[in-house]
């Protein structure tokens, strides 16, 4: 093993130690009897878009979206045309599935990218043995100073 | 063999292709229970696993402007279930009845939702 992996696990441990406390008290482990009704519910809400957040204010910056951000979007909705999902498990698997932490965290197209991954193995159109080979096959592919792959442009016919 | 379930995978786009969603739910919900102009209040239904009715509008009374369209409710379509479409309405709430901090300089700010039909009861 790497050290420059160990040091990325490591990191990741720390970052991840960072997320974690959403309740600023200790928490791992509770007794059912520590639960009560507003906790649970607290816990158990669903993270969405719909609005009404209490929050401090954010400042609001215009953002051109990005290409790889149009990608996502437009593979998104192939996905829906071919009837691998609808808007509505979309959502439930952006939103929610992934988690407030997650959810208030990474970017907005990420959660769409993930979720496109994510939908394709829950209903079994590859295999997370099959995505995970894929990641390391493009991991070596960029270590070895070969990029990505080639970028096709979108076809005006 | 292969061990896989199979389904449909390609179900909602037969049934939607050429007619759009909602659209192609049209028919399927019954007779509605409310009416344009009726007043509502937004029941406080479990909001377990996946909901789209806004927190913020629980226990508070709107008024039915539009019967919008009908289709399953954001808690079936979002696991795949659409055999049970429900009529959804377009509802007008005062700001000020939402928000108790609400501003009264702007009392005659409005907002405007749809909700579907399981979350309204007669206010």
């Amino acid at each position: 093993m790497s050290s420059s992996t160990r040091d990325e696990v490591l990191r990741h441990l720390q970052t991840v130690g960072q997320l974690q406390p959403a309740l600023h008290y200790q928490t791992h482990a509770p007794a059912p009897t520590e639960i009560d009704h507003s906790l649970f519910r607290a816990y158990t809400r669903t993270p969405h878009d719909v609005g009404g957040e209490y929050d401090i204010s954010i400042p609001y910056h215009e953002k051109e979206e990005e290409v790889w951000e149009l990608n996502t979007f437009a593979t998104c909705e192939c996905l829906a045309w071919r009837g691998v999902w609808t808007a509505e498990e979309r959502r439930r698997k952006q939103n929610v599935d992934v988690g407030q932490t997650v959810y208030l965290g990474m970017p907005y197209y990420g959660r769409w990218l993930m979720t496109a991954a994510r939908i394709l193995v829950d209903k079994q159109y590859c295999t997370l043995t099959e995505l995970h080979n894929k990641i390391v096959e493009l991991r070596e592919r960029v270590a070895a100073g070969k990029g990505l792959g080639e970028y096709l442009p979108p076809k005006n016919s | 063999m292969s061990h896989k379930p199979e389904w449909d995978r390609t179900h909602h786009a037969k049934v939607a292709t050429g007619i759009g969603d909602p659209q192609c739910f049209k028919g399927m919900a019954g007779t509605p229970k409310f009416k344009e102009g009726d007043r509502v209040r937004i029941k406080d239904l479990p909001d377990l696993f996946y909901t789209r009715t806004m927190t913020y509008t629980r226990g508070a009374t709107g008024t039915i402007v539009k019967l919008v369209y009908e289709s399953p409710a954001a808690e079936d379509e979002a696991f795949g279930n659409e055999d049970d479409p429900e009529w959804f309405y377009s509802i007008v709430f005062s700001q000020k009845d939402l928000w108790p901090e609400y501003s009264d300089t702007y009392s005659n700010d409005t907002l405007e939702t749809e909700i579907p039909e399981r979350y309204l009861e007669k206010a």
